[in-house]
Parts: structure tokens; C-alpha cells; sequence
């Protein structure tokens, strides 16, 4: 029982480095919530029923201008595709856990938590309490994030941009990328996939550019796979 | 109540999405080259998130190539791959974006 807190507490703390980048993103998104005509009511609301980043960014911005139910929904949806690949990523983790858990994990998992927890997962794949952790980090990221939406729709962006913290996200995503690159197999993924998304996010609509990009990635992993073979057998995964 | 609506569909749906493997697509059903593919996500995931945004600036007109960012990011990288601290990532990350941006400008 209180070894489940710690790893809660210990999941909840990893978070921390993360909430720098998340911040200032959050601030933006809730003057963007203010600027298109959101009461307190329905902006209490945007934050707590969803997480989803710039999903949820275009998706209000769209609503303020006016655009139809079927564009906004639509363009949420296409920017968060590729939260279907971490549900596919996460499932080892959490198999053990019931229904309700794996739905609740899906509301409040965020780039962020995915990263941390896959990278924990990496460093210890035999951690039974892993899903604790994951869940720390989810709702201390989570938190942080209705907190700074609702502070950016009632006070504007408090942190001048000109600070550019949300550089904090790729310096944390990168340090959490290391772990990940042991076997050359999982190397080609990384420069794949880094190519691709620098390739295709400018000129694929609706970050759709990222989505494409993760699967070149795990794609090219896969294919160099054949190539490795038996060879060297890793004693990982 | 028209907001409620679009937003209340946005957050079933995204449920869905994030949960799409985990919850709703049994794995057992998925062919067997799905679970080859977890090693690969993510590193390609991962790659995917920062290549982009270490490379351009977004502006209004779209994206923009920062060498700024670039050096910064760079050199990070290369603290992250000796130190593997997250915090010193940062830390020598937005001081080097920092200083190389008063330098620049």
C-alpha cells in the first residue's frame, strides 16, 4: 500500500521537469479559450473533460472564428492520431488493469507521462508498479495543466514569451530519447522517424506531417529488425 | 449549449483515440507484426517530438530554420548523451538558446 503511494509519489515528482515546457503552453492556450468567447463555466470545462495540447489549441481557435462542428471535431481528432500509437506502446504496462483503469488512463495520459513512462519502463521493464507511476506522472502533469490554462484564461500569458521555456520540451524529450536508442535497430527508428517528422511536419496539414513521420520510424525500426536477426540476441525485451 | 456539444463529442472521441489499443482494439486481434512494432515507438515517437522543434522557429508565416536552436539543441543533445541528467539537458539547453539569442540579436 504505501509502496504504491512512493511509486505514485516518485511518478508524480518525475513529472516535474516536464512542467517547465508545459506551462507556458498552457497559459497560451487559456487566453486563446478567453479570446474566443469561452465563459468561465465552458473553459473550466475545455480543460478538465480533455487533454490534448495543440488538438485542443486549433480546436478552440476554430470555434472563436466560427468554424463548423465537423471541421473543429474533425481537426482535433487528425493533430491527436498519434495517441493511438502510445495506447498500442502502453498496453504491455497496463494489460493487468481493469477497463476503467486503462479509460482513465487514456484521459489523462499526455506526451509527456507517455515519454517518462517509457522511458522508466526501459530502465526497469520488471517494475509491477509501473502503472502507479504512470498514472503520478499523468495526473501531476495533468493538474498542472487545467491549473495554467485557467490562470492563462483569467490572467493572459504571465511568462513572457521572450523566455521561450517551451524549448524545455524537445531538452527533456531528448534526454528521454537516450535510453531508447540502445541496438542499432532502435538507432535507424530514431533518425527515421527525427527525418521524417522534419520533412513532413512543415508540409503535411494538421501536424498529420508527425503521425506520418512516427510511423516511418517504426517502420524503418521494424525493416532494419530483418537485417540484424539472430546475429547478436540482446538479452532486452 | 452548442459549445457543450462540439466540445463534450471532442472529449469522447479523444478517449477514444488515446485509448485506442489500450481500451477499444483488442490486441489479440491486431496481426502479430503490432507487437513487433513496440520496441520502435518510442524512440520513433520520441525523434519525431524533438527533431522538429530543435530545427524550426514557428512564426506566423509557418516554419522557420533557427541555427540557434540548432546549436542549442546540439550541444544539449550532446550533454544529455554524457551527463543523461534531465536537468542538466535543460539547464545547458535554454542558457546556451539565451545567450546565443542576445549574442544574435
Amino acid at each position: 500500500m504505501s509502496e504504491e503511494k512512493q511509486e505514485f509519489l516518485r511518478g508524480a515528482r518525475s513529472g516535474v521537469p516536464l512542467i517547465i515546457g508545459v506551462i507556458p503552453f498552457a497559459l497560451v492556450l487559456g487566453l486563446a479559450a478567453r479570446e474566443a468567447g469561452l465563459t468561465t463555466l465552458q473553459g473550466v470545462f475545455f480543460s478538465t473533460a480533455m487533454l490534448g495540447g495543440t488538438a485542443q489549441l486549433a480546436a478552440v481557435q476554430l470555434y472563436g472564428a466560427g468554424a463548423s462542428a465537423l471541421v473543429i471535431v474533425a481537426t482535433a481528432i487528425i493533430i491527436n492520431l498519434r495517441y493511438s500509437m502510445y495506447s498500442l506502446s502502453l498496453y504491455p504496462i497496463l494489460e493487468g488493469r481493469s477497463f476503467a483503469e486503462r479509460l482513465f488512463a487514456a484521459y489523462c495520459v499526455s506526451d509527456q507521462s507517455y515519454a517518462i513512462t517509457m522511458t522508466e519502463y526501459e530502465r526497469a521493464p520488471d517494475n509491477l508498479l509501473l502503472p502507479v507511476f504512470f498514472l503520478g506522472a499523468s495526473l501531476s502533469i495533468f493538474s498542472v495543466w487545467i491549473f495554467s490554462i485557467l490562470i492563462g484564461y483569467k490572467l493572459g500569458t504571465v511568462i513572457p514569451a521572450e523566455l521561450s521555456l517551451d524549448f524545455t520540451i524537445p531538452l527533456v524529450f531528448m534526454s528521454l530519447l537516450i535510453p531508447h536508442l540502445k541496438g542499432w535497430d532502435r538507432q535507424v527508428s530514431a533518425v527515421v522517424g527525427g527525418v521524417a517528422a522534419v520533412v513532413l511536419v512543415p508540409c503535411l496539414p494538421l501536424q498529420s506531417g508527425l503521425l506520418a513521420a512516427i510511423i516511418a520510424g517504426i517502420g524503418a525500426g521494424m525493416v532494419s529488425s530483418f537485417f540484424k536477426k539472430k546475429e547478436n540476441s540482446e538479452g532486452e525485451e | 449549449m452548442y459549445f457543450y456539444l462540439v466540445f463534450g463529442i471532442i472529449a469522447v472521441l479523444f478517449i477514444f483515440v488515446k485509448g485506442m489499443f489500450l481500451c477499444f482494439i483488442p490486441q489479440s486481434k491486431l496481426p502479430q507484426v503490432f507487437e513487433r512494432s513496440f520496441r520502435y515507438i518510442p524512440p520513433a515517437v520520441l525523434a519525431a517530438l524533438v527533431a522538429p522543434s530543435i530545427l524550426y522557429t514557428r512564426s506566423a508565416g509557418g516554419f522557420d530554420i533557427s541555427p540557434v536552436k540548432i546549436a542549442a539543441g546540439t550541444i544539449a543533445f550532446g550533454v544529455a548523451l554524457k551527463t543523461r541528467s534531465i536537468l542538466a539537458t535543460i539547464a545547458a539547453g535554454m542558457i546556451l538558446l539565451w545567450l546565443l539569442t542576445y549574442l544574435a540579436g
